[in-house]
């Protein structure tokens, strides 16, 4: 499992988008994330570990390569935005709209 | 398993999901281009929510409630200041 910068994440789930074109599929995982590194023991105390509130933990997977990124709130809204466009960009290969359709909605998918 | 027809009951539920317990939460999003379509799955372990499409009207839904969930999980405020429809799309 390969973690990343943000915007590393970003290209590379770009080139995972990209691959699949023909065949196979991309997974995203969304969670949220303490910022642990190691496992909590069942007994025992677990050591110095402060839990912090303010990451998610996104990951991404072909069925083969697998990649991941921390992102925390300072962080969210520029990783937000090129993580959407990146979404609406590469999920394009769906049926539009038989009936009634919208010009409007299929301009702005540009 | 719930498999959800529409986007508005799929999104309630799994907003009331991650909220009752966001560390055991997790959103899963599957492409398959070849196919086209496009499968969400929202999951705390123990309940399991998909909603599944091959509609392209569908994308923008999903990946701005995909957003939304970032933000709150990234929230360092007490998830009760987003409730109130603030996520349904």
């Amino acid at each position: 499992m390969v973690l990343l910068e943000s915007e590393q994440f970003l290209t590379e789930l770009t080139r995972l988008f990209q691959k699949c074109r023909p065949s196979g599929s991309v997974f995203i995982t969304l969670k949220k994330y303490d910022g642990r590194t190691r496992s909590i023991p069942k007994k025992g105390s677990v050591e110095g570990f402060e839990p912090s509130d303010n990451k998610c933990l996104l990951r991404a997977t072909d069925g083969k390569k697998k990649i991941s990124t921390v992102v925390s709130s300072k962080e969210v809204n520029k990783f937000q935005m090129a993580y959407s466009n990146l979404l609406r960009a590469n999920m394009d290969g769906l049926k539009k709209r038989d009936k009634k359709s919208k010009n409007k909605k299929t301009k702005t998918a540009q | 398993m719930p498999h959800y027809q529409t986007w508005e009951e799929f999104s309630r539920s799994a907003e009331k999901l991650c909220l009752e317990d966001p560390m055991k939460a997790r959103v899963v999003l599957k492409y398959r281009h070849a196919d086209g379509n496009l499968c969400s799955k929202v999951t705390d372990d123990l309940v399991c929510l998909v909603y599944r499409t091959d509609q392209a009207q569908d994308v923008k839904k999903i990946e701005k409630f995909h957003s939304q969930l970032m933000r709150l999980t990234v929230a360092q405020e007490s998830p009760q200041c987003y409730y109130g429809n603030r996520l349904t799309v």
